[in-house]
């Protein structure tokens, strides 16, 4: 059988569970990305940033193999089938943000989960982004500053958004959610 | 209940052996419990403790115990999802069938024994009817056809094949339930298990689960254990009681004869749930009624009553004066039982006088709709108020309005002086407090003692006062070793008075739930009743909605009916339920204990009685 | 065990959508509801990854008309339809075209044209062209985009991720069960919010006062999400949820050869418009 039958069912649930409810958050975020980009297109970087939450508080909360894919491939999968105009979105998003994280995780061989592990996969997500954005909306034209600022908030947008998700991922754990999920 | 004129000679022989000679239920107990004990993982007990019990095929059994005694952990054992997906600790041997469950895998388990939970919602993976269904026989790799056949089987068996195309959130929670009944029989499995599979439904809801439930039994190929603490719904078509104590060991094990009608006292004094009608009928006994063998339901009380002599030594007219009566000058407290305060103690005229909450004209829109029409109410200052009504009736939206959780128009709703319309939340939290249904979606802070001084810090009070005040409630609800612990990792018993606490830590001479024990077992909803009893009796105001029409009958002084967002009714709990026409017009039930004692004739004192605390033979 | 948090699906208000619905019955044009989602969803790929890389005006110009083309006649004309395709999408270009323009660094653009000035600002016909060309890109890539999103029903797509990317199928129906999940945490969000509005958290105005409200309510709703989550999980199993390496599949989505040439005619069609307009000779 394929790898993740190795999780529960009770895991995969739990991972569906945060990817909706955080895609509650997303859903906002791609709300305000279309005026964003047009009013103040520099700060793009930061309201993107929100999507890495799925995956971080999946990985604090459950610290398993395969746990950041899952719940934003759900998140995707269930923001398709209620927004079906942005399926190709979701599913590119997720693919490619939970594929960071779980690479990064697997580096420390799902034993190590660090905060500063989190925050290495923030700057590799917000690099990997930037780049094909940068050529989609020709910053080169913007001015040098305005490359800088745009650049640095798309690091600064998942790293902060990361640290957002570490905080839920520790207060749940102090309110005794999921135990028998983690390890 | 179909199933209440079952033979009663199928349920009064002997607890069976294994192998008995009843041909149908001949050759190995489908379930066989030895010596088992289940450890959760974190804890240090074993619940259950060294349980052994048999079910044989076709055989109904019911699984009581005190809260926290292990029937839930028992029935997550019997298909393997304890310890598979739940960690605990097992010990002793379960065989299913042929299977040793330690052996076999929760899929193989499945087919052997169906599971039926508490919350439907929690049920439901798919989107129609038949898929949901077909959902279990699919995965056993079953060819198409056979999953059809199997899945409009189950559909017919519990009256939803005609519905089978729709998405089951458009069942109602009766419909809801019944469609998990229909896909734990489509795993084909002989056993059914069923834990507490009405505590979420409304009464509707409920009656339409035990029909269905009738039916399976009356056709007799699957056997049924039951874990319920509705007794009064499920009584009819038990076989078989087993019973464990409060430590999750076995302490009774036999038909419902021996077990429930024989030893109910010993039940009762453990904790065990009863039967409205028994516990009543308790009661009469020590008031020197010759009820032998005891009543379980209403209609045996019922005939029971007709059948037995008034008695000699206890003459009625010594306990509480019947409802209803000319009210006593004085209300002196009756020396037993609770309800000292009734409505025999008080004038209407004297409570209508100062009400503590007024509405006038109130009208709710919902999403456009007006869900509330033009309501006009008073609640007396002091009282326990109940609101009741069918789904939809509006209760929530009532509620909601008169603790401003959904402001209403202004001028529309005074809570003692203020006007709820035009109040900020700091100064509505002073005079009246509200507790949800969930109590964890209220609470903000991240330890029990937080939580109850938020609402002291927001008066700006000194922090030495906030600290007296927040150790004094602590200590009243029981709180003050979990004052540091997350109000999340509390049980739900505490949860629940945290919650209460909360609302009323600001001083609110008024507190207001909704639906309080919707889904809670007995043992927290009357810890809860206790509780609000206490309050209401040193003068807080207490307005609950609920379902649960007993609960109105025992509690409440005064009772609102909504039928369609306006009001059906209000007024004394006696005088309302006194026109049953009301009640069934307004798609409500009776209470258990009225309905049996309502059309008594032999005894007439007793057949306007509504709350067992009135009736005589309580100061044993 | 006990559910500390029941919630009759009575009370959840009614979603707008329903996410398990059927796909609309439509006459035989509109071929794309009887494509598998896969084929919609990729054959546009390659031109919306080769699209980033443009500059010109044409390029994306002729693809949004491709795009255009095919949801005309591909799927049921919808007010929905109308009103993505004719309003929001050329809006929501123009103002990301001049949202754009107005940060485009005018030391680099042609400044024959002066089409705005506000004292030493000055807004250039070149910045507007590079802005407008960006918005049209945008546009493109999101119009193509909707080839799939406006004609795949979600659990389709889950169905032929399972049925044709061999994604686990306890992963698709994870996500089947989880449709589920989004009006019940909509409803739970919604009494969170007004209890903890009763209790008096984080009263005040402002984007601070709003971002540690929002920060309250996120505990409670993924703890009561999770514990919901993990009884589904229970009850599927009893189910024999994950019993065998596969399942009977009675919905079965194929992938047949007018996904092929669908695919095919697509991809040609891509080829033609980056042979014909070669938009990276120009610089
Ligand atoms: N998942 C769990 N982890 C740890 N302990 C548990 C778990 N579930 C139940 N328990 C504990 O096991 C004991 C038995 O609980 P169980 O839920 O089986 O009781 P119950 O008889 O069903 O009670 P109720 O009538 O309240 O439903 C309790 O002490 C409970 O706290
Ligand atoms: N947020 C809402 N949006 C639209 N309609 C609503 C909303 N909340 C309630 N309603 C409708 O208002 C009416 C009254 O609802 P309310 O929740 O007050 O009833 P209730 O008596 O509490 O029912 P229940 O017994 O199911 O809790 C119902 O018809 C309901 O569908
Ligand atoms: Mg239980
Ligand atoms: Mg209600």
């Amino acid at each position: 059988m394929a790898s993740a039958s190795r999780l529960s069912t009770s895991v995969l649930l739990t991972c569906a569970a945060i990817g909706v409810a955080t895609g509650a958050l997303s859903a906002g975020a791609g709300a305000i990305s279309g005026p964003v980009s047009a009013a103040v297109p520099i700060l793009y970087g930061l309201v993107l940033g929100v999507h890495v939450l799925p995956g971080v508080i999946a990985q604090e909360l459950l610290r398993r193999p395969w746990v950041a894919l899952i719940t934003h491939l759900i998140a995707a999968l269930v923001a398709s089938a209620v927004v079906p105009l942005w399926i190709g979105r979701y599913i590119g998003t997720a693919l490619l943000i939970g594929a960071l994280q779980e690479g990064i995780a697997a580096l420390g061989r799902y034993r190590r989960w660090e905060a500063w592990r989190f925050f290495v996969s923030a700057i590799v997500v917000g690099v990997v982004i930037a780049v094909p954005i940068w050529f989609a909306a020709d910053v080169s034209r913007f001015p040098v500053w305005g490359q800088i600022v745009y650049i640095a908030l798309f690091i600064v947008g998942p790293v902060a958004w990361t640290a957002v998700g570490l905080a839920i991922g520790a207060a749940l754990r102090r309110a005794g959610v999921a135990r028998s999920a983690q390890r | 209940m179909t199933a209440l004129e079952r033979d009663p000679s199928a349920s009064a022989q002997a607890p069976r052996p294994a192998g008995a000679a009843d041909p149908p239920r001949a050759g190995t107990p489908l379930l066989r419990v030895r010596d088992l004990a289940i450890t959760h993982q974190g804890e240090d007990a074993a619940t259950p403790a060294a349980v052994r019990f048999d079910v044989a095929p076709g055989e109904v059994v019911l699984l009581l115990g005190p809260s926290g005694s292990g029937k839930s952990t028992l029935t997550l054992a019997l298909n393997g999802l304890i310890p598979n997906d739940v960690p605990a600790d097992v010990e002793g041997t379960i065989t299913v069938g042929a299977l040793d469950a330690a052996a076999a895998t929760v899929a193989v388990l499945s087919t052997h024994v169906g599971m039926v939970f508490q919350d439907p919602d929690a049920q439901l993976v798919t989107g129609t009817v038949l898929d949901e269904v077909a959902f279990g026989p699919e995965n056993l790799r079953m060819p198409v056809s056979d999953v059809l056949d199997r899945a409009e089987a189950a559909l017919r068996r519990v009256g939803l094949w005609e519905r089978r195309g729709e998405n089951p959130d458009r069942l109602s929670g009766g419909g809801r339930q019944r469609l998990a009944i229909a896909c734990a029989l489509a795993m084909g499995s002989p056993l059914l298990v069923l834990d507490e599979p009405t505590a979420n439904l409304d009464p509707q809801g409920t009656e339409e689960v035990y029909a269905a439930l009738a039916e399976l039994v009356a056709a007799g190929d699957r056997a049924i254990l039951l874990v319920e603490h509705n007794l009064d719904a499920a009584i009819g078509f038990v076989d078989r009681a087993v019973v464990l104590d409060q430590d999750g060991r076995l302490v009774a094990d036999g038909t419902v004869d021996a077990v429930l009608r024989e030893r109910a006292e010993e039940l009762h004094e453990m904790g065990v749930w009863l039967p409205t009608s028994a516990l009543a009928a308790l009661r009469l006994r020590r008031a020197g009624f010759a009820l032998d063998p005891l009543p379980l339901t209403p209609a045996e009380l019922h005939a029971a009553l007709e059948a037995s002599p008034a008695p000699a030594s206890a003459p009625l007219s010594t306990a509480k004066p019947p409802l209803l009566a000319e009210p006593t000058s004085d209300g002196t407290p009756v020396a037993h039982g609770f309800g000292e305060k009734g409505w025999s103690g008080r004038t209407e005229a004297h409570h209508l006088a100062n009400p503590i909450i007024t509405v006038r004209g109130l009208s709710v829109r919902r999403s456009r709709r007006e869900v509330l029409h033009d309501i006009d109410l008073d609640v007396p200052r002091g009282e326990f108020l109940a609101i009741v009504g069918a789904n939809g009736a509006g209760k929530t939206s009532l509620i909601q309005a008169l603790a401003g959780v959904v402001p209403p128009p202004r001028g529309s709703v005074h809570v003692d002086g203020l006007d709820v319309g035009r109040a900020d939340a700091r100064t509505l939290a002073s005079r009246i407090g509200f507790v949800f249904q969930n109590p964890e979606h209220q609470f903000i802070a991240n330890t029990v003692f937080d939580e109850l001084a938020h609402g002291l810090r927001r008066q700006r009070l000194s922090d030495a006062e906030v600290r007296e005040r927040t150790e004094a409630l602590l200590d009243r609800f029981g709180l003050t070793a979990k004052a540091q612990t997350h109000p999340f990792l509390l049980s739900g018993g505490q949860k629940r008075r945290l919650s209460v606490g909360t609302a009323l830590v600001a001083g609110a001479p008024v507190l207001a739930l909704d639906e309080p024990t919707f889904g809670q077992d007995r043992a927290r909803a009357d810890e809860l009743l206790g509780l609000l009893r206490e309050l209401n009796e040193e003068g807080t105001t207490v307005i609950v909605v609920t379902h649960d029409m007993q609960l109105v009958a025992e509690y409440a002084d005064r009772m609102v009916v909504l039928a369609d967002g306006r009001v059906l009714a209000q007024g004394a709990t006696a005088d309302v339920y006194a026109d049953a026409e009301l009640i069934e017009r307004a798609g409500l039930r009776m209470p258990p204990l009225a309905q049996a004692l309502r059309a008594v004739t032999r005894h007439p004192d007793l057949a306007r009685i509504a709350r067992l605390s009135d009736l005589p033979g309580g100061a044993a | 065990m006990t559910a500390t948090g029941p919630l009759l699906a009575a009370q959840v208000p009614r979603m707008a959508v329903d996410p398990y619905a059927d796909a609309v019955t439509a006459a035989p044009v509109r071929f794309l509801y009887r494509l598998n989602p896969l084929a919609k969803l990729l054959a546009p790929v390659p031109a919306m990854v080769l699209l980033v890389f443009v500059r010109d005006l044409a390029t994306p110009l002729a693809f949004l008309l491709l795009a255009y083309a095919v949801l005309l006649i591909g799927v049921s004309f919808t007010r929905r339809l109308a009103l993505v395709l004719l309003l929001a999408l050329p809006l929501g270009a123009a103002a990301i075209g001049f949202g754009f323009s107005l940060w485009t660094d005018p030391a680099h653009v042609d400044q024959s044209v002066v089409v705005w000035q506000i004292g030493s600002w000055t807004l250039y016909g070149g910045a507007l062209v590079v802005g407008l060309a960006t918005g049209l890109r945008i546009a493109a890539i999101v119009a193509l985009a909707l080839i799939a999103g406006l004609s795949t029903t979600g659990p389709d797509l889950v169905r032929s991720t399972v049925q044709q990317l061999r994604v686990p199928y306890r992963i698709g129906y994870t996500a089947l069960a989880a449709f589920r999940f989004v009006p019940r945490f909509g409803h739970e969000l919604e009494v969170i919010r007004q209890a903890h509005r009763v209790r008096g958290a984080h009263g005040g105005r402002g984007p601070f006062a709003a971002i540690a409200r929002w920060s309250g309510y996120i505990v409670p709703l993924l703890a009561g999400a999770i514990r919901h989550a993990e009884r589904v999980a229970l009850a599927m199993d009893a189910r024999a949820f994950g019993a065998h390496p596969d399942r009977t599949e009675r919905h079965v989505v194929p992938f047949r050869a007018r996904d092929v040439v669908f695919i095919a005619l697509f991809l040609a069609a891509s080829a033609a418009i980056f042979w014909v307009l070669f938009p990276w000779g120009l610089g």
